[in-house]
């Protein structure tokens, strides 16, 4: 048995190690808001939180995922979905919980992306092409986000900034 | 396992109180009369429920049900097409849910390019083909609720007027809910009026699209989500040589793999069964195949152009304009290449096949198909054939064909009693599709005095889409070598001399409807072939089309508004125009880019569109910027590679599409309208194609004959 973190509730699953995490969310938990696209970490449809950040689930073995607070879609209460609704985002929507996933991971360490940001955050693939009302809709979510205060000057370091986890861009195929 | 999550499978989906669909609980197909698979809507049925005709029912709350015959595949029409009912039936648009329909004759459509009816979701039809259909099932429910409300007040229906849900009277007012129940007992009235478009309060606004809410919170239900009790998971792996065959396989090593059930060969292709659909694919990956190369040798990217080429000299005149076009001073040869819908939600369907009942769950654009051969395929009468349509992730043409639901019901049929859920892995959806068809094109121009073309000649050699379902001689007549031509024939410039030749080649490869179809590659030449006249006559692009678009007034109109919504071409920008009419509508698109290091960065997409009368503005406008950056995406890297009638690409990584880094900003004006409502699904797609091109001229003053772009601009 497996035990895993999922929006917040820990559940044990029986999984070979190697299997990824999508298809146990998909088949073992029967959660289903996250897509199968591509198998390969390419297209983005699969994403889910992993400790906060934005990871393809094809291309993660459920071995990996052990002992870290996993979010899916299905556990996502973000400012994003909202915003999706008002720009009117998704097409056939299949993309878009990955694309959620992704905005919504990218808002949580910058609260105010520059397009600049979008461009290189936002990796997802959508066959619809909705992108400029992605980005829309990232800007009106955005909008809805209070800024921390400014923290007064500290005689303390700052700490050293944590690197940010890209997602896997051309994972090997693991078929 | 499954005793932990049967218990606790709820509380991890937060905000599932708010699922109302079929099929998220295991162990609960809903397979009743009304046997939806989506349920749209905010508010839910309360008390009696009644229908009034096979697409609609109304509770005792009020709430009316709006049942839909067509697919929603991203397009938007589980918005616009109930709202032609709910305009008809004058009920409030938060009153209405929606749910999709099964494959039925009473749920067909007409269709502007063929007689008869059809329950298809193609060919941008739908708008146009439940037009009629939908605001006459919703005038006819409204005055059968007035003839009720008049019998039980005993005054005369012409007396009373409905507002918003209910009927009045004077100072009485009645609700179609409290009325359902005696109106249902009216026969369906065999005449009734229309409203005057005028007078429309719905139609032509915008309310939030009805398939949104599932769509951002992992509810919403695409086929490859469906799950049935007791189901078993399967994929296939066919022969990967277009024209070739199986020989023999070796299952041996993957019947080793955990969870396998079986593996048996289907057709042309082998199918593994087991408990899930990873253990199914990693399975499958074990299989030891042996195919045979068959007409797919030697049937690769250099002899596909030959072919091409070959027979551009050989076509028919399939189209003409004044006197045979003849003393060509330009000529121009375009190529394009086959290409892959690629929708992300890859090929699936499941199916039950039972002792007197045959299920079928699918994202499919062709419900009322699919029911006809699950039924000859299972043996079964057709009244026993339900088929159940799920939202589709993402159509373009792909789910209109019947491969997926052939093998899921084929496999089925070997499992019979067990509930299969076929899933094609990517590489799999990739590598046996119905491609767009390769093609090219000899454009050869004679130029009169004033710069503008006198004479025109075209010449187009390509596949048939249509070889799949006609014998080769209906494939000659015009009905079908109208469709290859669509946009070459008809241009809207006025060229006194013109004619379309047109060669069809035969090919192993399977090919098919591509959205746009035939615009995604001749509004290309067409509109790239008109700059190259253009700069021929020293004149500039957007004036030189407006000198030929006078006599065209709709292809003038949304020309004339886009290029003056762009403006001036932004410092550091290169523009290119195109325009292009297809399914009954008109696109001008501009296109602003910039090319750093030979990679096209489409930075501004300005685009008009005249479809006639507007249901839903903003589902126009997302169409046309979805299908418009679909063609940019098409232009810059789509491609599919032969190798022996073997499809090369294999996944994304070798079929890029257009990213967020690449799209651009779109902005869609619509032309106000009072003609007959076009489509919109599709006609967003070809001029960007042109468009983009134009543009890269004017960035790099190279001309781009072949597609994809690639690495063409690259150093």
């Amino acid at each position: 048995m497996i035990e895993l973190n999922i929006n917040g509730r820990d559940v044990q699953v029986d999984a070979e190690p190697d299997t990824p995490l999508l298809w146990v969310l998909r088949e073992q938990l029967g959660m289903t808001g996250t897509k199968f696209g591509c198998g390969i970490g390419m297209c983005g449809a699969c994403t889910i939180h992993f400790a906060g950040t934005a990871v393809r689930s094809c291309t993660l073995p459920v071995a990996g995922a052990v002992g870290i607070p996993i979010t899916t879609i299905e556990g996502l209460d973000s400012p994003v979905q909202g915003a999706w609704i008002a720009e009117q985002v998704p097409q056939c929507g299949y993309c878009q919980s990955g694309q959620i996933m992704a905005a919504a991971a990218m808002l949580a360490q910058n609260p105010r992306p520059t397009d600049a940001d979008i461009d290189a955050q936002m990796t997802n693939l959508c066959r619809c092409a909705t992108y400029d009302r992605i980005r829309k809709g990232i800007k009106a979510a955005a909008a809805t986000i209070p800024l921390p205060p400014t923290p007064e000057p500290s005689l303390e370091p700052a700490p050293e900034p944590v690197p940010e986890e890209q997602p896997t861009e051309s994972g090997e195929a693991s078929q | 396992m499954s005793e932990i999550l049967n218990v606790s499978r709820r509380d991890f989906l937060a905000g599932s109180g708010s699922l109302v669909l079929g099929f998220t609980l295991v162990g609960m197909p809903r397979v009743a009369a009304f046997d939806e698979t989506v349920v749209l809507g905010s508010t839910n049925e309360q008390g009696a429920v009644f229908s009034l005709n096979a697409w609609l029912r109304v509770a005792g709350n009020g709430v009316v049900t709006i049942r839909m015959g067509a697919s929603e595949m991203g397009q938007g029409v589980y918005t616009s097409l109930p709202m032609l009912l709910a305009e008809e039936l004058d009920v409030a648009w938060n009153d209405v849910r929606i749910e999709s329909a099964p494959a039925g004759k009473e749920f067909r459509r007409e269709s502007p390019s063929f007689p008869g009816k059809v329950q298809l979701t193609g060919g941008s039809e739908s708008v146009r083909g439940y037009w009629n259909i939908l605001r006459k099932a919703g005038a006819s429910a409204r005055a059968m609720l007035i003839e009720a409300a008049a019998e039980r007040w005993g005054v005369s229906p012409l007396a009373c007027t409905t507002l918003a849900g209910s009927v009045r009277h004077g100072q009485r007012s009645a609700t179609y809910g409290s009325l359902a129940s005696d109106a249902a007992r009216i026969a369906t009235p065999g005449n009734v009026t229309l409203k005057d478009p005028a007078d429309f309060k719905l139609i032509g606004t915008s309310p939030p699209r009805s398939d949104l809410p599932p769509k951002v919170d992992g509810s919403a239900v695409f086929g490859i989500d469906v799950q049935v009790e007791g189901m078993v998971n399967a994929t296939v792996v066919a022969c990967p040589h277009y024209g070739g065959s199986l020989v023999s396989f070796d299952d041996r090593k993957a019947r080793g793999v955990a969870g396998v059930l079986d593996v048996f060969q289907v057709d042309n292709a082998v199918a593994v069964v087991a408990d899930t659909f990873w253990h199914a694919k990693k399975a499958s990956r074990l299989l030891e195949i042996v195919w045979e190369k068959g007409e797919g040798a030697g049937v690769d990217d250099a002899a596909v152009s030959a072919l091409l080429r070959e027979a551009l000299g050989q076509g028919k005149k399939r189209y003409g304009v004044g006197p045979k076009p003849e003393g060509m001073d330009i000529e121009a040869v375009f190529e394009t290449p086959f290409l892959e819908h690629a929708p992300i939600e890859p090929m699936n369907a499941t199916a039950w096949i039972q002792k007197d009942r045959v299920d079928v769950w699918a994202p499919t654009q062709a419900q009322a198909r699919l029911k006809r051969r699950a039924a000859k395929l299972a043996k079964r009468p057709q009244r026993q054939v339900f088929v159940h349509t799920t939202f589709l992730g993402g159509g373009f043409g792909r789910r209109g064909f019947d491969d997926f639901g052939d093998y899921a019901v084929k496999i089925a049929t070997r499992m019979e009693g067990t509930p299969v859920k076929l899933i094609y892995t990517r590489e799999e959806t990739f590598t046996h599709g119905y491609h767009r068809p390769a093609s090219m094109c000899r454009m050869r121009a004679k130029l009169g005095e004033d710069g503008l073309p006198s004479d025109l000649h075209m010449e187009l050699s390509c596949q048939s889409i249509l070889a799949e379902y006609l014998p080769p001689l209906l494939l000659e007549a015009p009905f079908a070598t109208n469709t290859a031509i669509d946009g070459l024939k008809h241009s809207p410039y006025s060229i006194p001399r013109q004619q379309v030749d047109y060669k069809r080649v035969t090919l192993p490869v399977p090919v098919g409807w591509w959205r746009s179809v035939h615009g995604s590659h001749n509004a290309f030449y067409r509109e790239c072939f008109l700059d190259e006249l253009a700069e021929k006559a020293g004149q500039d692009p957007v004036e030189y089309r407006r000198a030929l678009l006078q006599g065209s007034p709709r292809d003038l109109g949304v020309f004339e508004l886009a290029v003056d919504k762009a403006g001036p071409v932004p410092e550091g920008l290169h523009r290119g125009v195109a325009v292009f009419e297809c399914f009954g509508s008109y696109v001008a698109e501009v296109v602003d880019i910039e090319v750093i290091d030979g990679v096209v960065y489409p930075r501004r997409l300005v685009a008009a569109v005249d479809c006639g009368m507007v249901v839903h503005p903003d589902t126009v406008k997302a169409q046309i910027m979805g299908g418009a950056t679909m063609g940019l995406s098409t232009t810059l890297y789509g491609k599919l590679s032969l190798v022996d009638g073997a499809v090369q690409e294999t996944n994304y990584h070798q079929y890029p599409l257009l990213g967020m880094n690449q799209a651009p900003r779109v902005e869609v004006h619509i032309v106000p309208s009072a003609e007959p409502p076009g489509g919109v699904g599709e006609v967003g797609l070809p001029p960007a194609m042109g468009a983009l091109c134009n543009a890269i001229y004017a960035a790099t003053g190279k001309r781009i004959r072949t597609l994809p772009v690639a690495d063409q601009l690259k150093a």
